[in-house]
């Protein structure tokens, strides 16, 4: 064998080996994600169609459960109501989150503490929120009270059929505009000052500032955060069961909720699916409107 | 999602961009005396706003049972420990402490190993299936939780991990944000450092333990307080899979005591023993929280 010969195999026995120790080190998790993203994400699609429930005789049942599904008046107002909700948290929370993040953009003593104590819910469990939450919102408590202080009904939102969204719409907006304030800062900070500078000389106000040269710099931040905050909202399910169990009147049930319900109340497993199988539409959905209209603006 | 890149931002001092970030901010843009005292007053407004929840949860947690009425609730006296005494005393309590701490750390390890391992194979070696793989991972982080979570939940209770800890854990380790943080990573580490070691003939386990480790603990730090907070406050898997009291972690444990009707002040003094070890935390490695909650996307 010629030296060359030799250079050749050596080199196609080091790829070999390369190959064998990429494997390797991928092996372990890929085995997971088998055994819990792969195969549940495909037996997920698959499970809608059957009537799969724990200790049953399983049998395909075709299109049964998402027939069910539209003839269902509980899906179609847990779905309208996680609308509702998606609706008011959403816009909400951004709004939250640009006006925190335009407050605590430039430099001043103690602007760090500020970003610390708004980023705080962001780190707490949606349980405890929903717990002091709970409290907050009852019959006598700070938000009656506080209403009835300024003339108004002071009556308990989480047992109020058209309060209990809007109550549950402002813990999110609570737990969720640190994030997004960080999000948009991290923007903020990379436009350039001398951009705003030579507004300024040119007479420009604070507004016009905002709305021509921070907006549109913000706008892939403000779309990111949009598509982040939707996903959220449509799966918005601790709170719920926490504060509200759904009610009052079935007032607060919501997809999720709806999910968790069937599958392990009434070990629907198929049924369940089925609304996981919608959940992921509508997540899908989301993702492509972002994507065409992110795609339209470059 | 993740193409977004969010340096610490609590961290900068100044709203500069470009050129040196400590300079001293530009007269002009200053907002004027009126400007600076509306947005004092704003930003002390939303201070107590936020804050409120949490000085309800501590104040209220130390009032004798029956003693919470509004307004007086609100005042910090008088103080009473009972509630402490009854939930540190509770087997229960401590139990489902232990089992959170349990869920959290044994999976941040193990996320932390696994990503680490599949992050450096993908970042640096050549074998066949990558590409179609890593993709494959990345569509995961798409696909919402609650999709997978039914038949997670079956594989696990066909094989009999409802109310045990590998049940809790092992589908929690099948993480891809995790996985695509280590890839991008170690993707940008230098590649002398890698074929220096090659040249060395160091063997590929030597060589991840005594280089890539080493070189990846930055973002080990992060994605670590990620997982963990994650795990520390994660409610629906626990919930469905640790259903005897025993099997309760913090938050499926307190979610039934409020459910249960527990008193106020008991149920939000278990609240702060659920929460201060986040908040401890927080108060030391600040900027791991924000980094690996904006670097990933989305709370747990």
């Amino acid at each position: 064998m010629t030296v060359s010969g030799i250079a050749v195999a050596s080199r196609r026995s080091l790829r070999r080996r390369e190959a064998r120790v990429g494997l390797l080190f991928v092996l372990p998790v890929l085995l997971f994600f088998l055994a819990f993203r792969f195969g549940p994400a495909l037996a997920g699609g698959v499970l809608a169609f059957t009537d799969y429930t724990i200790g049953a005789e399983t049998s395909w049942t075709g299109l049964d459960n998402l027939r069910r599904m539209v003839d269902d008046p509980l899906f179609w107002r847990a779905l309208r109501t996680t609308l509702v909700y998606s609706v008011l948290a959403v816009p909400l929370s951004i709004l939250a989150a640009l006006g925190m993040a335009l407050l605590v953009r430039r430099s001043f003593r103690g602007v760090r503490l500020f970003r610390s104590i708004f980023f705080l819910p962001v780190v707490t469990s949606l349980v405890l929120a929903g717990i002091v939450f709970t409290w907050i919102f009852s019959q006598g408590g700070p938000w009656s009270s506080l209403l009835g202080a300024v003339g108004l009904p002071d009556r308990s939102w989480l047992s109020d059929t058209a309060l209990v969204v809007p109550a549950l719409v402002i813990v999110a907006v609570w737990t969720r505009f640190g994030f997004g304030m960080l999000i948009l800062l991290a923007r903020l900070q990379d436009i350039p000052r001398e951009l705003e500078e030579a507004a300024l000389t040119d007479g420009a106000g604070a507004w016009h500032r905002f709305r021509y040269i921070v907006l549109p710099e913000l706008r892939p931040a403000l779309f990111f955060l949009a598509v982040i905050e939707t996903t959220v909202s449509f799966q918005v399910f601790d709170t719920v069961y926490v504060m509200t169990g759904g009610g009052p009147a079935q007032s607060s049930y919501m997809l999720v909720f709806q999910l968790y319900d069937q599958a392990f109340r009434y070990f629907d497993f198929g049924y369940a699916s089925a609304i996981g199988l919608a959940l992921f539409v509508m997540t899908l959905v989301v993702a492509l409107i972002q994507r065409l209209t992110l795609g339209r603006d470059r | 999602m993740t193409a977004l890149s969010t340096p610490a931002a609590l961290d900068a001092d100044t709203g500069a961009g470009g050129g040196s970030p400590r300079r001293r901010p530009y007269r002009a843009l200053q907002p004027s005396r009126a400007g600076t005292a509306v947005r004092a007053v704003l930003l002390f407004l939303a201070a107590v706003v936020t804050l409120f929840p949490f000085y309800a949860m501590v104040v209220l947690s130390l009032k004798p049972a029956g003693a919470i009425v509004m307004p007086d609730s609100l005042l910090p006296w008088p103080i009473s420990t009972e509630a402490y005494e009854r939930v540190l005393s509770a087997e229960s309590v401590l139990r489902w402490t232990f089992n959170t701490a349990v869920y959290s750390v044994v999976s941040v390890v193990a996320v932390l190993f696994l990503a680490s391992l599949a992050g450096y194979a993908f970042a640096r070696k050549r074998f066949p299936g990558k590409e179609v793989m890593f993709w494959s991972f990345i569509a995961m982080i798409m696909v919402p939780y609650h999709v997978t979570l039914i038949p997670s939940f079956i594989v696990i209770s066909e094989a009999g991990g409802v109310n045990t800890y590998w049940g809790l854990i092992l589908p929690t380790l099948a993480n891809a944000q995790a996985v695509f943080l280590m890839r991008q990573f170690i993707k940008s580490l230098p590649d002398e450092l890698f074929e220096a070691a090659m040249l060395d003939g160091c063997s590929e386990w030597r060589m991840y333990v005594s280089m890539v480790l080493p070189l990846i603990k930055p973002i080990m730090a992060t994605l670590g307080v990620f997982v963990f907070l994650w795990h520390w406050n994660d409610f629906l898997w626990p919930l469905i899979v640790g259903q005897s009291t025993d099997m309760r972690t913090l938050t499926t444990g307190l979610a039934s005591l409020n459910a249960e009707n527990a008193p106020l002040n008991v149920v939000l003094a278990g609240s702060v023993v659920a929460f201060v070890p986040i908040f401890m935390a927080y108060l030391v490695g600040q900027r791991y929280f924000t980094e690996g909650v904006t670097m990933t996307g989305v709370k747990g």
